[in-house]
Formats: structure tokens, C-alpha cells, sequence
């Protein structure tokens, strides 16, 4: 069992907190728990991915873990990182997980440092992206309805890494 | 001049640092975007006008944060590069040495597009910057 699953699970099955901040809060774990029940059905490269976030999601769930005031990282955004990961198409690389200041996650396609195409997932369907490709860069916003990656967002992922045919990690 | 005994205006061939405080804002390929990213409180960007000095960073971190967080690795850029995307580095004493990167977009009616645009600008001086590991 994950770590950081493990951590949040006492938040989304018990409690007595009645205040809707406090709610939200639960509903947030639960989403993130039957999220990750369901992960474990997953294998290879996207359960590890998955294992990542509960580890980073524990790492960053503090008030200030940059030690510049950041947001912890939002139990909202973990889940929806999962429900992406889940529906990325098989063949296409899995991105890397990065906590961010306001308590989303980034989630980046790195091939080198002028070839970048990066996610941010947070409490909100809509996913704020960029991209950098040489001396171009671009960004955007596209829904995530939780079934399906926006095709803007997958073509641009395709577009960054189509010529890292040596680096591709099939899921 | 500011009591560190450095000039106010942060000069453009300055280079600045950027903690790193978790293992996940870099890769061996570059720093990530998202560690260049502002904090939504404050509106900006913390850095220091130290350039690559690990232990003289490692000194001020521990006297400027508290708990028993660790310092993973320093993002140092030239301050050029900051200001080519028309973002601004401005100082910010104390603590001595500090400055900050604004000039972010806001835009209260789109938080996502804000974000966006803040993506944007950060990945482009993520590009230009070096990683330090400590």
C-alpha cells in the first residue's frame, strides 16, 4: 500500500467536523482514496507514477514545505492527477510530478530544457498548460472532464515529445 | 545602498538563487517550471542575490526559515534572463541579500488563465537556469 495513501486515509473515513471547509476537506480524501483503490488495479509505469504522487502529496501537504509560504498541496488536485494519469493513451510518456506554491501539481514532459510541455492540475476542471519548443512558447486552458485528455492538451504533449522516440515510456 | 552593501537596483548581469526545497522542482535535464512559480500570497517570487555560494545559502536558509526542512538544490539565473521575459527583479531587504521576481500576471476573473500565463514566463526562465544540488 502507498505511503501517502496511507496517510490520508483516516482523513476521507472518520470525523466529526461539521463545518463545509471541513467537508470539502473529506470529500477531497475520499475522492483521492476510491482514486487510488481503483489505481491499484493499474500496473508498471503508471501505478509507480501514482505511488509518486502519494509520496509527493505527503512531502507538500504542510503550510510553507517551500519555506516561502506555499499552500499545501490540494487533496482535490491529487485525485484529479490520478483520474489523468489513468486516461493518458498507452505509447505516450508519462510526465513528472512537481508540487507547485498554490498547492496544485504540475505535471511536465521534459525532453530538454528548451523542449517543455507542462500541466497544472489543481482544484478547478479547467488545466492551465504551457509550453516551450525552442524559442517558441504558448500556454493555454483546457476542461478536463475526467474521461478523456482535451485535444489541445494531447496534441501539444505529442507535438513536444515526437522527437523522443528513444526516451518514450509506454504505460 | 542597502544595508547588505548592495545597490539598490538589482543589475542585470547579477545572477540570483532560488531554493529548492523538495527533490521534485528539478530532473538532471533542469529545474522545473514550477519552481519558478510566485506564491499566491505573496505575489512573487523569493530569491537571493547570491550567486553560486552553496554554503553561504545553505547559512541563510537556516536563518530565515524555521522546522527541519532541507534544502535540496538552488536554481541560480541571470537576472537578464528574468527581465527578457518583462518580469522584474526587485530587492527586498531584509534579510540582506533578498529580492524578489514580480511583475506576474494576475487575473482575478481567470485564475486558470492567470496561471497559465504565469506557467508560461516561468518555464522560459527555468530554461535559462543552472542547477546546483546540495
Amino acid at each position: 500500500m502507498f505511503v501517502g495513501y496511507a496517510a490520508i486515509q483516516p482523513f476521507a473515513r472518520r470525523g466529526t467536523a461539521v463545518s463545509s471547509e471541513a467537508q470539502d476537506v473529506r470529500r477531497a480524501a475520499s475522492a483521492v482514496v476510491s482514486s487510488a483503490e481503483r489505481s491499484e488495479s493499474l500496473f508498471g509505469e503508471r501505478a509507480e507514477l501514482i505511488s509518486q504522487l502519494w509520496s509527493l502529496y505527503e512531502e507538500c501537504s504542510q503550510q510553507d514545505w517551500d519555506g516561502n509560504d506555499a499552500r499545501p498541496m490540494s487533496g482535490v488536485a491529487a485525485a484529479s492527477v490520478v483520474e489523468f494519469i489513468k486516461v493518458l493513451p498507452a505509447g505516450l510518456s508519462l510526465p513528472e510530478l512537481a508540487p507547485e506554491p498554490d498547492g496544485a501539481i504540475s505535471l511536465d514532459w521534459i525532453v530538454s530544457k528548451r523542449r517543455v510541455f507542462s500541466i497544472s492540475i489543481g482544484s478547478s476542471p479547467r488545466l492551465a498548460y504551457s509550453w516551450l519548443d525552442g524559442a517558441d512558447s504558448g500556454h493555454g486552458v483546457a476542461r478536463f472532464d475526467g474521461n478523456a485528455i482535451p485535444q489541445r492538451i494531447l496534441e501539444g504533449i505529442r507535438s513536444i515529445v515526437s522527437h523522443e522516440h528513444a526516451a518514450v515510456r509506454f504505460a | 545602498m542597502l544595508p547588505s552593501g548592495l545597490p539598490d537596483h538589482v543589475d542585470d548581469q547579477e545572477n540570483v538563487s532560488r531554493f529548492l526545497t523538495s527533490s521534485s522542482q528539478f530532473n538532471s535535464t533542469m529545474v522545473k517550471p514550477s519552481a519558478f512559480l510566485p506564491n499566491p500570497i505573496h505575489r512573487n517570487a523569493s530569491v537571493f542575490r547570491i550567486d553560486n555560494e552553496p554554503e553561504r545559502l545553505r547559512k541563510v536558509w537556516q536563518e530565515t526559515t524555521s522546522g527541519e526542512r532541507q534544502l535540496k538544490g538552488l536554481a541560480i539565473v541571470r537576472v537578464a534572463e528574468v527581465r527578457r521575459v518583462q518580469l522584474e527583479i526587485l530587492a527586498d531587504e531584509p534579510p540582506p541579500a533578498h529580492a524578489n521576481i514580480e511583475g506576474w500576471p494576475w487575473i482575478e476573473s481567470d485564475p486558470e488563465l492567470q496561471k497559465a500565463r504565469q506557467k508560461d514566463l516561468a518555464t522560459q526562465v527555468a530554461s535559462c537556469a543552472q542547477l546546483v544540488l546540495l
